[in-house]
């Protein structure tokens, strides 16, 4: 059926293989038509793209990236915060009607609301294992249905309007794909905001095409079912919630070094930290304590850890 | 029978929308007060009435027993709380013997084992006031080790210089001791101001770093070191007069 073939992406090239760590070989596909197609062929790691599927890990890891994204700022004013005075309505007795204080009591019209919402982190914690699991078994999802595609690498040197693209998109079936794009140095560049200026500045001053290569970002941009992101950025949901997903090589490669279980020490990358809230919802303020133990690295040279709410020394 | 997850065999692709949690793994919460049905409705598991009843804690405060002396009563008070105790982590010659079989540590005189080597490979969990190295399993140390803690048993001192090793026992305030746990080497540690220290430190059966053979056994024993251990050890040569 014509509908299946444009669905694929690539078909895994399977190798019958009796060895539990055979790497994954994955034709590279190309955005731009090229001559030599589908005669390069990507190895990939098995223990990212080649998990047994777990519904209920990605079930959790779902959950949790929903949690994150929550605004969280559903407000009521309770019956102190309602405007008004706290003079006494009616008197105590004598009145044969019910008796009653202020104005403001959740019993009476135009009074506060008794335990309503304020606003607070939903945020939830998952194991750092059971998140990197999750994205291993997102990956291995993809390249199971056959809607994972590799590319060398992720550009549009074809002019910047957004037509040529979208009929080229439309050509090779790849509507409704996620693009995801690595680091060129290989290392995330990602600098990640510590002080309360740093955060503050990040979400004011937040700039989506950050990391991202302009052209295929300005090409993409105004297309709604085509999206472009960061590796780094990218987590279970987005994985789940996009029918194909494209990486390039780079992608490939930081994949591989932050989800990979056999990676040598100097090629891995550390678990990312959980998404950083603004400091107005900190866990701190909605009553859990946000305990950080000071990271011991080499490059602390003269640099002391940052003290923000709630963080404990590691000998006191 | 190992018990493997129980979930839907679920066929097809994984969307949004086909993701269940493990079976048992999310029970629902109890509600109070939400029908007769529930069987926790209406006084919601509280009985009728009484101080039990109310909201909020319901109990006068911590620790009261209704009028009984509480047991916190019962019986008086009793010592003090030393503020300047120190609580040392101790760790023993086998675990280090250990370590340096897996090679997951290693020392020489010129870069010895500190809490920060010990730290990060895991010999010790947390290095609290410092490290003590202690004796237990020296039939089991073979190598030669290099090591610089807070303080170290007499049998854990014997047993290493059998061997040809060396232990200095350095004074590591708290400062210090997050200095040389961070890797931080711009700031100067502080030298032992408390009589009780000064006396330790340069005391040779101790093997203090600040006793004179540890100065010239030492080979990272810098001019600073020796100039500290010259000034505090004058101690021992001062006499006090009598006021007649």
């Amino acid at each position: 059926m014509l509908s299946l073939a444009r669905r694929n992406i690539s078909k895994a090239v399977r190798c019958l293989s009796t060895q539990a760590d055979a790497p994954v070989y994955l034709a590279l596909s190309n955005l731009l038509p090229s001559q030599n197609a589908n005669e390069e062929v990507v190895a990939l790691n098995p223990s990212v793209f080649a998990q047994p599927i777990r519904r209920d890990i990605l079930f959790l890891c779902v959950n949790h990236d929903r949690d994150a994204l929550r605004q969280g700022s559903a407000s009521t004013k309770t019956r102190g915060e309602v405007a008004g005075s706290g003079r006494k309505i009616r008197p105590q007795k004598g009145t044969g009607r019910a008796r009653l204080g202020d104005a403001q009591s959740p019993m009476l019209r135009g009074g506060g609301v008794a335990f309503g919402p304020k606003p607070r982190d939903f945020a939830t914690d998952l194991p750092r294992k059971v998140r990197m699991l999750g994205m291993r078994i997102a990956l291995s999802s993809r390249v199971r249905e056959d809607a994972l595609g590799v590319t060398s690498s992720l550009d549009w040197p074809l002019g910047a309007k957004t037509g040529p693209f979208a009929n080229r998109i439309a050509r090779l079936g790849w509507s409704h794909t996620l693009f995801l794009v690595g680091s060129s140095t290989g290392t995330s560049q990602s600098h990640i905001p510590l002080t309360p200026d740093e955060i503050v500045r990040a979400q004011q001053y937040f700039d989506p095409s950050a990391g991202l290569p302009p052209r295929l970002a300005r090409v993409t941009r105004n297309i709604p079912n085509v999206h472009l992101m960061r590796a780094e950025d990218a987590n279970v949901l987005t994985l789940l919630k996009w029918p194909r997903v494209v990486l390039d090589l780079a992608a490939v490669d930081y994949f591989e070094r932050l989800l990979g279980l056999d990676v040598p020490e100097h090629l891995r990358i550390p678990a990312p930290p959980p998404p950083l809230i603004p400091l107005r919802f900190s866990r701190a303020i909605a009553g859990r304590s946000g305990k950080f133990s000071p990271r011991i690295s080499d490059d602390d040279q003269g640099q002391d850890v940052v003290e923000s709410v709630g963080e404990r020394q590691m000998f006191e | 029978m190992s018990t493997l997850p129980r979930f839907r065999a679920t066929a097809g692709r994984v969307h949004l929308f086909n993701l269940s949690p493990a079976f048992g793994s999310q029970k629902n919460q109890q509600r109070l007060g939400r029908g007769d049905g529930s069987g926790k409705g209406g006084t919601s598991g509280r009985g009728n009435k009484g101080q039990k009843a109310r909201s909020g804690n319901g109990k006068p405060k911590a620790g009261f027993e209704g009028g009984q002396t509480s047991i916190l009563k019962r019986f008086p008070k009793k010592g003090f709380v030393n503020q300047n105790e120190k609580t040392w982590a101790p760790v023993n010659l086998d675990r280090i013997q250990h370590w340096i079989d897996e090679g997951r540590i290693a020392s020489s005189p010129e870069k010895p084992i500190t809490a920060r080597e010990l730290l990060l490979s895991g010999c010790v969990h947390n290095v609290h006031d410092g490290i003590k190295l202690l004796g237990d399993g020296a039939e089991h140390l073979k190598t030669p080790i290099y090591i610089t803690p807070s303080r170290a048993s007499q049998s854990a001192i014997k047993a290493v210089e059998k061997l040809g090793g060396s232990v200095f026992c350095t004074y590591y305030n708290a400062l210090a001791l997050r200095d040389c746990v961070k890797g931080r080497t711009d700031r100067l540690s502080a030298a032992p101001t408390r009589r009780d220290d000064i006396v330790w430190y340069t005391n040779w059966r101790n093997r203090g770093y600040l006793a004179r053979p540890a100065v010239d056994k030492n080979p990272l024993a810098t001019e600073r070191t020796k100039m500290l251990s010259a000034e505090l050890l004058k101690f021992k040569q001062q006499v006090f007069k009598q006021i007649q």
